[in-house]
């Protein structure tokens, strides 16, 4: 696979995200990022590729807002995040949708009460988000179990139901932390169609998987880390899928 | 009924459990101290009004043959003088068994007053808007019947009064106790609340929660358990004054206010568990802002 010469990604526009020699470190713990300069532009779709402990999730927090970096600047929707009050920074993960690792489903409400969260956070609380949501579960195949709590769905099933809970809102910005781990192959091919799906529609897409052949089926650009760092591999062409707009491909 | 569910499962933990019972007992206390607050204070006020148009007069009693003789006619002058009194109402004579009515508590009902020396009263009402001079009266009185003293009964009252509104202050120092206790309970139990949940929180926050979203979730708990233990703690009350009030109404002791509320008392005790719901409601939101503005 080709590597770029330089750490980042040119944008079409202004770039959506824009890390510049960020570094972060636990407390007075070692470094685990350092140096960390890449750019996303908007409508851009990247896979997140890297060794277990590269920093894959710990890049992603300090994406989706958990966590600000020890050192160097963080751009978001052209914003310096470290300017960022804590309204500022809520509205502006109403824009980023989440797919965490370990889910964070919470297991005292429903699927569909999980999924219509962001919703709800929102402010949106018309009985038609009901058939919304119940539409996006059905797709995710989860139409059986929209009335189904969390400790009794299994691991691919609440996979699915963070998804659903990620992209309901149609964020900007969407962050998948190993979307596909829980899920066989095909249910993880339909779950990238559908992220493909939202790109199309302007979503940008950030998926940390370490499933290589996943990668290569879709034709996307890989942001990798390695050695604390990062460096940005173009995609391949002649991939399966067409390349999504404004990314460097 | 999608939404209805609170994001945070506060209804599971301690707080749940133990809230609504905590604000039974507050507001079961805060309402007995209300109630005696407004007790006191309505007797006060009707000793007052029951005393500031009379005073009664002691003629006391001659141990001479001929001054004893003397006594009716006595009597009947200071009566007409006080007839002739511009404000006097009415001069009534106590009569021997009424006075010894009077006397009963305190010398048994086997005592007879024929052996001792007790003076003859004269209970005397007047206008209180136009009341006599007292100290005038009280010349005039002394020289038709020598000895004569007469009792406006202020400083009776004063004394009654002072201690009437010493309890009733303690009562309000109890009840803002009681709001201060539970602030305390309320804060304790919101800050324990965002410590077990703070996962929930922080997702709440991860898909773009505001701090008063959060807060909202605790302010309805807080609201809907102390209201609903504060309901309780108030029909306990209810049903203690009754029992109290029942008591009093079969008792004879003197001077003891009748326990009965008037149509505002009632308002201020129905409004007490409301009060304290919204006064936790608001620390909850309080408690709850405080705590996550603090955070990064």
């Amino acid at each position: 696979m080709p590597s770029s010469p330089a750490p980042q990604v040119k944008a079409i526009g202004k770039d959506l995200v824009r890390f510049e020699d960020v570094a972060l470190r636990y407390g007075a713990g070692p470094v685990v990022l350092g140096g960390v300069t890449f750019h996303l532009a908007p409508g851009s779709f990247h896979f997140l590729g890297g060794a277990s402990g590269a920093g894959k999730s710990s890049l992603l927090s300090m994406i989706y807002l958990a966590r600000r970096p020890s050192s160097g600047r963080i751009e978001l929707f052209g914003r310096d995040v470290a300017s960022l009050t804590r309204l500022d920074a809520a509205m502006m993960r109403r824009k980023i949708g989440v797919v965490f690792q370990d889910f964070r489903l919470l297991d005292h409400l429903t699927a569909l009460e999980n999924v219509a969260l962001p919703l709800k956070v929102s402010g949106q609380r018309d009985e038609k988000v009901r058939r919304h949501v119940a539409e996006l579960l059905a797709w995710v195949g989860l139409a059986e179990h929209l009335e189904s709590y969390p400790p009794t769905l299994s691991g691919g099933q609440k996979q699915r139901v963070a998804i659903a809970r990620a992209v309901v809102g149609r964020p900007s910005l969407l962050i998948a932390d190993e979307p596909t781990g829980n899920v066989d192959d095909r249910m993880a091919v339909r779950l990238l169609y559908l992220f493909e799906e939202l790109n199309k529609l302007g979503t940008t897409i950030v998926i940390a998987t370490h499933n290589e052949s996943l990668v290569a089926r879709f034709n996307h650009p890989i942001v990798r880390l390695a050695d604390g760092g990062v460096r940005v591999e173009r995609a391949q062409t002649g991939a399966q899928t067409r390349p999504s707009k404004g990314s460097a491909a | 009924m999608l939404f209805r569910r609170s994001d945070v499962p506060l209804k599971g933990d301690a707080s749940g459990r133990y809230l609504p019972w905590l604000a039974a007992v507050m507001v079961y206390l805060a309402s007995l101290a209300l109630v005696c607050a407004l007790t006191m204070n309505r007797a006060i006020t009707h000793w007052q009004e029951g005393l500031s148009g009379s005073l009664t007069i002691q003629i006391p009693h001659d141990a001479d043959a001929a001054g004893a003789a003397g006594a009716p006619e006595r009597l009947e002058r200071v009566v007409a003088l006080l007839m002739a009194t511009p404000g006097v109402r009415e001069a009534e004579v106590l009569e021997p068994a009424e006075i010894e009515r009077l006397l009963r508590p305190w010398l048994g009902g086997a005592a007879g007053l024929d052996d001792l020396p007790v003076p003859q009263l004269v209970s005397v009402s007047f206008d209180p808007a136009a009341a006599p001079d007292v100290d005038k009266l009280a010349r005039e009185v002394a020289g038709v019947a020598p000895g004569a003293v007469i009792d406006t009964h202020r400083a009776w009252l004063g004394k009654v009064r002072d201690l009437a509104r010493s309890v009733q202050w303690v009562a309000v120092l109890v009840v803002a106790l009681i709001g201060a206790c539970a602030i305390a309970i309320v804060a304790f139990a919101t800050r324990m609340g965002l410590s077990v949940h703070g996962n929930v929180i922080q997702l709440l926050h991860l898909i773009g929660a505001r701090d008063s979203y959060v807060a909202g979730q605790f302010q309805a708990h807080a609201l809907t358990f102390v209201l609903r233990g504060g309901i309780a703690g108030l029909v306990l009350a209810v049903g203690t004054v009754f029992l109290i009030g029942q008591g009093l109404r079969g008792s004879d002791v003197m001077l003891l206010p009748e326990l009965t509320l008037q149509p505002l008392d009632w308002s201020a005790l129905l409004l007490l568990p409301v009060f304290v719901a919204l006064v936790a409601m608001l620390t909850a939101r309080v408690t709850v802002m405080r705590t996550l503005g603090r955070m990064p």
